[in-house]
């Protein structure tokens, strides 16, 4: 593709070459500005054994805007909703060009380790976890076995 | 035409003057945090490194090529804060005013 960004570029070689640990992104042949990410659920959280998959895309403005991630596979958790879309700051307001993807993936990744209802997007779910947090989890886990099981 | 080069002899280099005092080590520390391309390079909107393509110098310590900066806090998401440490970006003046550094 004409005129990718020498930062993608390297971002791109490095995140193959070298992924961070449960992390995979790969670019697509046909559009170098569009991932495919898989997300290992972290140790220790309702998500573990689980394989998230996702969609990330760099828009034209990238680094100065950040990228566009959403979760494909189905995931019970309340900063997530029931189309993937991510409620995480550094994607919105928080953005700095001085992030990567690489940086964005592993807070989504320690995301999945520390949900935070009191920030919901998807409401149904947010209060679940802050009425009964072990029935919640239990239900994360289920849905992690159903939806994510590699 | 066709011209092959055989050989050459390097009679000078040049590094901008960061004042980091680790400019050497072969870590992400000599490279623009917003571009990712080393400071000698130039950012991604122009051709040729040098004073055509200057450093600029934040209060907070931290150096990025000035286009990549400038771009940046030109963005209203920048809230014109400094991208590494979210600091509000004051330009440092001693450094940037003195261009015979960079030769």
């Amino acid at each position: 593709m004409a005129g990718l960004p020498k930062r993608i570029i390297k971002e791109t070689e490095r995140l193959v070459a070298d992924p961070a640990p449960g992390i995979t992104a790969l670019p697509h042949e046909d559009n170098l500005r569009y991932f495919d990410v898989t997300i290992q659920g972290p140790d220790g959280s309702p998500f573990a054994n689980g394989v998230f998959r996702a969609e990330l895309f760099l828009p034209e403005e990238y680094p100065m805007a950040p990228p566009k991630v959403r979760f494909l596979t189905k995931i019970y958790h309340p900063n997530i909703d029931k189309l993937g879309r991510i409620c995480l700051d550094i994607l919105k307001d928080k953005w700095s060009p001085a992030l990567q993807i690489r940086t964005v993936l592993l807070s989504i990744q320690a995301l999945l380790s520390s949900p935070n209802p009191d920030d919901p997007l998807a409401t149904d779910v947010a209060k679940h976890y802050k009425e009964n947090e072990k029935d919640a989890q239990r239900v994360s886990r289920e849905w992690t076995e159903k939806y994510a099981s590699a | 035409m066709k011209v092959h080069v055989k050989n050459w002899h390097a009679i000078a280099q040049w590094r901008w003057d960061t004042g980091a005092a680790d400019a050497d080590d072969d870590g992400e520390g000599d490279v623009c945090g917003i571009c990712r391309v080393p400071y000698e390079g130039c950012c991604p909107s122009c051709k040729m490194p040098g004073d055509d393509c200057p450093l600029i110098w934040g209060e907070c310590s931290h150096v990025f090529h000035m286009h990549c900066l400038l771009q940046w806090i030109g963005t209203s998401s920048s809230k014109q804060q400094c991208p590494m440490d979210r600091r509000p970006w004051v330009t440092a003046e001693r450094k940037v005013d003195r261009t015979n550094n960079a030769r």
